[in-house]
């Protein structure tokens, strides 16, 4: 053996004995170290159905003007320490970046408190978490806010893309980026032969989730309830002061057998339709980040922490199978596997690209989704923290989704109106706040199961995925 | 925190000069000291940052490196040739004194800080030599049988010599006994024993008696108040404290924390319970033995026996195994250096990275 051999081999002896004792896989990402990246209060606002739910008439500014205070409120932090609030938002002009920072204003925190707005579609409250996440790792900042909120009812709309250029419409690949995502999802369930039964006992299996956790009171930790709200009665038009404090596009009596009696909305023979895409709706969370040495010198309770992410991109007309790509990204970067996983947050923008990404990746379908998705709550794109954030971006999003979900119903051949704008709408309400609110009922359900790690993961339109591995302390 | 590239070369080792405050060598080696050459650095802190005032380049790598105490001008070096170099800053290039005993790689140099007329060095052929700068050979060799990677002079007593080495023992020479077959070992404690049940504390690991198996030992360190205190650690990633008037007793403490094997320990030239460490798994971590009972906040309702040592703080801004580390010893009490394989020599205050205490 050469001398640089016997070298090697030296340093390698030094390593070995360590390399078999160090915790892999789950082990490892339990372990707690002064510097991860924790969560010490995630929240959301009730999602409210876009257009006819009690906060339709509640501006996403005001929406997030409730969402801080009551973190500031339940977190007991001195607002002078949170040195940035990012919020995903997918629909409002100009990112809204404008009427946040005001809203940051307006919740009390001081002028000292930066707030920038970013736009991952039905990612953006995901990706905000995971930007602050960044910031207090890099030394950047030390304490920061993620958060998402939508108002699809007042903001969704034709106007949210703009008009491609020639340039833009002569790339083949660059123009699908503009086809609908019900028109693409449809495709895919037809190439990934996924039957019309089976996404709509997803779907109803969803709603059925749902309404039992609602009914047992599990969202009601993660809530934040609104009083006093402005509500125009759709029927008589009458204006009123309304409480909200409970997510109203839950509905009572689904089963596949109902959901099978409805009409599909992209095409004659399709398989899609309102009841098995996600609903659009109104919502706004917001997740607290710093390190645990912070919190612990602060005396911050941890709810969880913050483990790896992941963003991929797939063919835009493929934008359903994001998170089939994005999960098993952040689950390397996490160093474990997916049978370490306790809870999958996946979110339902169709049952069909849902349930073939849970498929294709091989996932207990007992794991995802333990409390219902999108398709039960909407997907305000940006608000529950991360759940929360991941199911408000979705349902968001609709509205702002104009390029991916154009409103003009005359791209859309064999559906009837109403069932598209049904369809818009409670995909682009949801778009900003989902990933947000994913993280919330992630950390609250791992709480109330005993369970540790939890996944939150979402497609995004134009052909993205996102994925993010918490752990529950 | 400063910042200074050793480019090409991996850091190996990094000692402050005892005379100046602002000069710092560091012993660095080319393809992670496996091969190729060595270079020592010295380096000053100016107000523009870190400057390399002069280097010298060796043949082979270098593993460690010590100040002459009697010279400010000397540096030795432990080179991967077998050879101890003695360089002076006022003349370039060539080292003013060089020899070659060792049959392989040199671990360690050490200046003796009482007399100041002698130096050791240890190495992967198992000996410890004993040298006068005066002088062109050694003045004796001190078996170890077993590669020996760390080798120092007691800070409060010119004859006492201790080492670690790859067979998990710390061996203690006391050069005043008459040469004998024993060579003037006067002490052998595995480092590996069981801590005395009466020693029992919260960093003890739970286990079996003596269920620690042997490990490598790659670092030690007398405590600079404590005469009879000496921390080692190695390649099981533990941290342990031993006085060397109770062999028997095993371990003081233990720390545990580190990832990967550790690689350097060196105590606070100014805190008699403080620690500093770097180790394989990129950090360098600063410790309490838990002896320091005047301040109650160290030792919580613990009135006697148990001392609790912990963790104070970590620097984690090193990409690479993380091989030297030396305290400031002038000035205000947290400064230090540490340099590793990412090619970077770190100049910071452990205060930074303290937790409340």
């Amino acid at each position: 053996m050469s001398k640089a051999q016997q070298r090697l081999s030296q340093v390698q002896s030094h390593l070995a004995s360590s390399e078999a004792d160090i915790p892999r896989g789950r082990e490892s990402i339990l372990s707690k170290s002064p510097d991860d990246i924790v969560v010490t209060c995630a929240l959301r606002t009730p999602f409210t159905k876009g257009g006819k739910g009690g906060l339709k008439d509640t501006p996403a500014a005001d929406l997030l003007v409730h969402a801080f205070k009551s973190l500031l409120a339940r977190s007991k932090i001195d607002p002078f320490l949170v040195e940035d609030i990012a919020v995903g938002s997918v629909l409002p002009p100009g990112g809204g970046a404008t009427e946040f920072r005001a809203a940051a204003l307006v919740a009390g925190f001081p002028e000292s408190t930066a707030v920038k707005s970013l736009n991952r579609q039905c990612s953006s409250g995901l990706q905000a978490c995971v930007d602050v996440a960044n910031a207090i790792r890099s030394g950047m900042i030390d304490i920061g806010i993620g958060s998402g909120v939508e108002s699809m009812s007042s903001q969704y709309g034709p106007g949210a893309v703009t008009e491609f250029s020639e340039l833009l419409d002569s790339h083949p690949e660059a123009k699908n980026c503009k086809v609908p995502m019900g028109v693409l999802s449809e495709q895919m369930a037809k190439d990934r032969s996924i039957s019309r039964k089976d996404q709509d006992a997803f779907a109803a299996s969803s709603y059925q989730k749902a309404l039992k956790a609602q009914q047992e009171g599990k969202f009601d930790a993660e809530i934040a309830p609104l009083k006093n709200v402005k509500f125009v009665d759709p029927k008589t038009d009458e204006e009123r002061m309304i409480s909200v404090n409970k997510d109203d596009g839950i509905r009572d009596g689904i089963t596949a057998e109902s959901l099978g009696k409805i009409k599909p909305a992209f095409a004659r023979d399709g398989s899609i339709h309102a009841g098995n895409a996600s609903q659009i709706t109104d919502g706004a969370a917001a997740v607290l980040l710093m390190k645990r040495s912070t919190a612990e010198s602060l005396g911050q309770s941890i709810v969880g922490k913050f483990v790896s992410s992941s963003i991929v991109g797939v063919a835009p007309l493929l934008m359903g199978i994001g998170p089939w790509k994005a999960i098993p990204v952040a689950l390397e970067k996490a160093g474990i596997s997916k049978d370490d996983v306790d809870v999958f947050e996946i979110n339902e923008a169709f049952a069909s690209q849902c349930l073939w990404c849970v498929r294709e990746l091989g996932i207990d379908e007992k794991k995802v989704n333990p409390n219902g998705g999108a398709i039960a709550f909407g997907h305000p794109l940006v608000s529950k923290s991360l759940f929360l954030l991941l199911w408000t971006t979705h349902r968001a999003a609709p509205r702002d989704l104009g390029a991916a979900f154009p409103l003009n119903p005359s791209e859309l051949p064999n559906c009837s109106k109403t069932y598209i704008e049904e369809e818009m709408l409670t995909w682009e309400s949801l778009k900003g706040c989902t990933g947000a609110r994913q993280i919330a009922t992630l950390f609250y359900e791992l709480g109330r199961t005993g369970k540790k790690i939890g996944v939150t993961s979402m497609c995004v339109g134009t052909g993205m995925g996102m994925a993010a591995v918490f752990v529950k302390e | 925190m400063l910042e200074f590239r050793t480019q090409v070369f991996n850091g190996y080792a990094v000692k402050y000069s005892p005379f100046f405050d602002s000069r710092i060598a560091v012993a660095s080696s080319q393809h992670f000291g496996l091969v190729g050459n060595g270079r020592l650095y010295v380096l000053g802190l100016t107000r523009k940052g870190i400057v390399a005032e002069k280097w010298f380049d060796t043949q082979d790598s270098l593993y460690d490196l010590a100040w002459s105490e009697t010279h400010e001008n000397q540096v030795l070096v432990a080179a991967g040739d077998g050879s101890v170099k003695l360089f002076d800053i006022g003349i370039d290039e060539f080292p003013i004194q060089s020899w070659k005993e060792h049959m392989r790689e040199v671990f360690a140099v050490h200046w003796n800080l009482v007399s100041k007329d002698t130096f050791c060095s240890s190495s992967w052929d198992g000996t410890i030599r004993v040298w006068n700068p005066n002088r062109p050979t050694s003045l004796f060799t001190l078996p170890i049988h077993s590669c020996t990677y760390s080798a120092s002079f007691s800070p409060h007593s010119p004859s006492l010599l201790s080492s670690v080495s790859s067979d998990s023992q710390f061996r203690l020479f006391d050069l005043r006994t008459p040469a004998s077959a024993s060579n003037h070992l006067v002490l052998t404690i595995p480092i590996h024993s069981a801590q005395a049940p009466t020693q029992l504390s919260s960093t003890q690991i739970p286990g079996p008696a003596g269920a620690f198996p042997p490990n490598e030992a790659l670092t030690h360190d007398w405590n600079k108040y404590r005469s009879s205190i000496v921390a080692t650690a190695g390649v099981d990633r533990l941290i342990r404290t031993f006085d060397i008037r109770a062999p028997g007793q095993g371990p003081l403490v233990v720390l545990p924390g580190h990832d990967y094997a550790v690689r350097r320990v060196t105590w606070s030239p100014h805190l008699s319970d403080t620690l500093l460490s770097a180790s394989y798994d990129m950090t360098c971590r600063v410790w309490t033995d838990g002896s320091a009972k005047a301040d109650p906040s160290h030792a919580p309702s613990e009135a006697f026996g148990g001392e609790q040592g912990r963790e104070l703080g970590r620097m984690s801004r090193h990409t690479e195994f993380v091989c030297g580390v030396d305290w400031c010893l002038f000035g205000s009490e947290g400064w230090v250096a540490s340099t590793g394989w990412d090619e970077r020599l770190c100049v910071w205050d452990v205060r930074e990275f303290m937790g409340p205490r």
